[in-house]
């Protein structure tokens, strides 16, 4: 009798404080969530790596683990496969997805305008007009955004292929340099930079042709989770993305400039200050154009647009209908 | 024509013990000669340091009007990419074309000349490898084992006629068989075993030429001789 | 020896494809993440002939660029099979090279050379010319005692004959060399491709994934190891042929 008393008792007490504890623990350890960026770490992700380290999420309770991205990483299917929660895609892949049957939503649009414009020096080459390209020797990457956008420009032009010499390029800028290519593909925020700060000290000056301007908007980067998330931790993707956002705004703002940059070289560490500063400079503008625009705010006119370049195209072979996706979280 | 050696020593790079030691060995004319002795004891060694394979030797050799030594010995093997005879034709100048023809018969390979060399038997093999030598230029053939796969019949056939078609040539033959070198060889070199002194003897054959008929009981006393030096 | 490798090679891929399909409808992955197997099919279908030419245009890069590697291995292992203290520099500097990731040096080629064909060609060679060079260095060294002796005392031996009884005599080992090295060519110039070229499967398969294409690559994949398997076969053959028009036709000594 007394030996089946303590052998409750034990059990009683056991269960107790495995239960105390583990109550305990969940207060004390944050939502583990893995965030995964499209690209390595450089000043395009000034928002996502400032609220990281400035702490934003941890003040909302999360403990984010922000990894790199690369040219084989893909972060809608790594939230397919459960490796992450959170990621950034460009519209195209959400759209590729989308049309197979993922289950991707968007929560954000990172890029209010597209980084991804072309580089001509202004001597020589004007391109005031579409119809401007025609002649003219065009870096595209095949397969790539630039192709897609590319073709669309000149479809809009209603210039043909043979109207113009189309360039296949990579890694290596070469052509551009030696003038055998007359218009090539950068991001304006990144090599733009680094390809004008080079010729302007070879003593040329350089101009950006942004497709927006000629009423091409195919839309970059922003920040996706799966339908699951939304459904079963709605609160959060709500955590999420409010902590991201505060984030995004307060490393942009000019008071933070210098804790913006500074964040910057703690991961990208081959770029110099300079140049940091001039691609934060043109980060911001692309992110947040002006003071109205709230940081992650959908261009829904332009998700359309993407998708019906895409149908056009026959990247994809029928509707998405990608606006149903995107999903304003209210902060 | 001589073949002097005087005061060979010789030791492998990686041993510290001399092969052979002061070793000292003279022909002075043509004939079948032996060095007899067991395995491992040094014969290869001093057949290669004769015809000059091996150059890390103590002593001074001297082979004054010989002036092409050869050393061939019974695992050689010839190309396979053609036969027996494409071969022949083009390793035995054309000038002793009489004598290949009669070697070829002598040594019973006749029907082997359009094999490849690894279809042949042991015993072919070693054959048609002595036979290519034989019909080259030389002063000097030793001839290490030969003869070793060879039935002991065509064996005897294919000695007592080179020493009746070559009877201006020096050989030496390499051989485990007492009773060949016995019978056949003009002067055996016995090599010794290493701690005996001193460490070769030299025995006197029976020398048997062709045509003749060898008396037992001299025979059995070189093999006696041998043995007993050995 | 082609069904051989044909099997092989069919029997690997569709048990990797076995895998992948497994894992999409065991975890209920989307066509984005693994396509299905009708996806594949009609990607495979409608791709097959588009691949089926990049893969022939990587392939005979490869195949020039191995025969490059095959002619420039033969020629240094020739010299290097001497025992001069150039073969042995030779030799030293060839062995000491090989460690050396081509494919790091792959960036800097297709800079200073463009993106065109010599550098997917230098790239494929020299990716297979290393270890080809190390085993016919290795093979064009070792003397075959037991057949050169004759030539070499009777002074009758020329390095053209050298080099013929060492090849000879290692004829199985060189065709597995060589055949082995086919699959280094293509996937040289495959990797040259990905990097910086603009024709070829390896360009095809990049352009694949920038659309997140893996049905796409799955196709490339299948065509690739199909004419790989067929080039391999072809190679193993040529060597048995050779070897045994080489043990019958009395070649010269």
């Amino acid at each position: 009798m007394h030996t089946r008393h303590f052998i409750l008792q034990f059990v009683i007490s056991f269960f107790s404080i495995v239960i105390i504890s583990s109550v305990v623990s969940a207060t004390d350890n944050m939502t583990e969530v893995t965030y995964r960026l499209k690209w390595l770490f450089n000043t395009s992700v000034v928002g996502d790596l400032y609220t990281d380290t400035q702490g934003i999420f941890k003040a909302h309770g999360l403990d984010v683990t922000v990894k790199a991205g690369g040219p084989e990483r893909d972060a809608i299917r790594e939230l397919e496969l459960g490796h992450a929660q959170f990621g950034v895609a460009s519209a195209d892949q959400v759209i590729r997805a989308l049309a197979k049957g993922s289950p991707v939503v968007v929560i954000a649009q990172l890029f209010q305008v597209n980084p991804l414009q072309w580089i001509y020096r202004d001597t020589g080459t004007t391109i005031n007009n579409l119809s401007d390209l025609k002649g003219k020797t065009i870096g595209i990457t095949y397969g790539g955004n630039d192709e897609t956008i590319m073709r669309s420009l000149l479809a809009k032009a209603e210039l043909r292929e043979k109207d113009v010499n189309l360039y296949s390029v990579r890694y290596d800028y070469t052509q551009f340099y030696q003038g055998k290519v007359d218009i090539w593909p950068v991001y304006v925020n990144a090599q733009g930079i680094i390809l004008s700060e080079k010729l302007n000290d070879a003593g040329e000056s350089v101009q950006f042709f942004n497709p927006a301007d000629f009423g091409i908007q195919f839309v970059a980067n922003s920040v996706v989770t799966s339908e699951k998330m939304i459904k079963e931790h709605p609160e959060t993707v709500q955590m999420f993305i409010t902590a991201l956002l505060k984030g995004w705004e307060a490393s942009l703002l000019l008071s933070n400039k210098d804790l913006a940059i500074q964040t910057i070289r703690q991961f990208d560490k081959d770029t110099v200050l300079n140049i940091l500063e001039q691609q934060l400079e043109i980060t911001r503008k692309l992110i947040k154009p002006n003071d109205r625009t709230l940081v992650g705010q959908f261009n829904i006119e332009a998700w359309k647009q993407t998708e019906a370049i895409m149908l056009e195209q026959k990247q994809i072979k029928k509707p998405v209908h990608v606006e149903n996706v995107l999903k304003q979280i209210t902060r | 024509m001589v073949l002097e050696c005087h005061n060979i020593s010789f030791k492998y790079p990686q041993s510290e013990n001399d092969v052979f030691h002061n070793l000292s060995y003279k022909i002075s004319e043509p004939g079948f000669n032996a060095l007899f002795g067991p395995s491992g004891i040094g014969k290869t060694s001093f057949a290669k340091i004769i015809t000059g394979m091996i150059r890390d030797y103590k002593g001074t050799i001297n082979d004054e009007g010989l002036s092409t030594l050869l050393y061939t010995y019974n695992l050689e093997r010839l190309p396979d990419w053609s036969s027996i005879g494409t071969h022949l034709k083009k390793i035995i100048p054309s000038d002793k074309n009489n004598q290949k023809e009669k070697l070829i018969d002598l040594f019973g390979i006749n029907e082997i000349m359009g094999q490849r060399f690894s279809q042949l038997s042991l015993g072919q093999k070693n054959r048609i490898n002595l036979i290519r030598y034989l019909l080259q230029d030389f002063d000097l053939l030793i001839m290490d084992e030969s003869l070793a796969n060879v039935d002991e019949i065509t064996r005897e056939k294919i000695i007592l006629n080179i020493k009746k078609m070559f009877p201006e040539k020096f050989f030496l033959y390499i051989s485990h068989n007492i009773i060949e070198v016995s019978k056949f060889c003009k002067e055996i070199l016995v090599f010794r075993s290493t701690h005996k002194k001193p460490q070769t003897v030299s025995v006197n054959g029976q020398n048997l030429q062709l045509d003749e008929k060898i008396e037992k009981e001299l025979l059995e006393k070189t093999m006696l001789e041998i043995m007993n030096v050995s | 020896m082609f069904l051989r490798r044909i099997y092989q090679f069919l029997m690997i891929y569709f048990i990797g494809l076995g895998v992948l399909l497994l894992l999409k409808y065991g975890l209920n992955l989307s066509n984005y993440v693994i396509p299905g197997l009708s996806e594949i099919y009609s990607t495979g279908t409608t791709e097959f002939a588009r691949y089926f030419n990049d893969v022939v245009n990587t392939l005979s890069v490869a195949i020039i660029g191995q025969i490059v590697a095959v002619c420039m291995a033969l020629f240094v292992g020739i010299i290097g099979r001497q025992a001069t203290w150039f073969g042995s520099f030779v030799k030293v500097a060839a062995y000491n090279i090989q460690a050396y990731p081509i494919v790091a040096l792959a960036p800097i080629i297709f800079i200073l050379l463009g993106d065109g064909f010599i550098s997917r060609l230098l790239i494929a060679a020299m990716i297979c010319y290393f270890p080809l060079l190390l085993s016919i260095i290795g093979i064009m060294s070792e003397p075959i005692t037991d057949v050169e002796h004759f030539y070499n005392v009777t002074g009758k031996m020329r390095w053209q004959l050298e080099v013929k009884i060492r090849s000879f005599e290692n004829l199985n080992k060189l065709t597995t060399v060589i055949t082995g090295s086919a699959t280094l060519a293509m996937a040289g110039t495959i990797v040259a491709e990905f990097i910086a070229a603009n024709a070829g499967i390896g360009y095809s398969i990049r352009i694949a994934l920038y659309q997140s294409s893996l049905s796409k690559i799955l196709a490339a994949l299948f065509v690739i190891g199909i004419t790989l398997s067929v080039y391999q076969g072809l190679l193993e053959w040529s060597g048995a042929v050779i070897k045994k028009g080489w043990a019958s036709s009395g070649g010269p000594t």
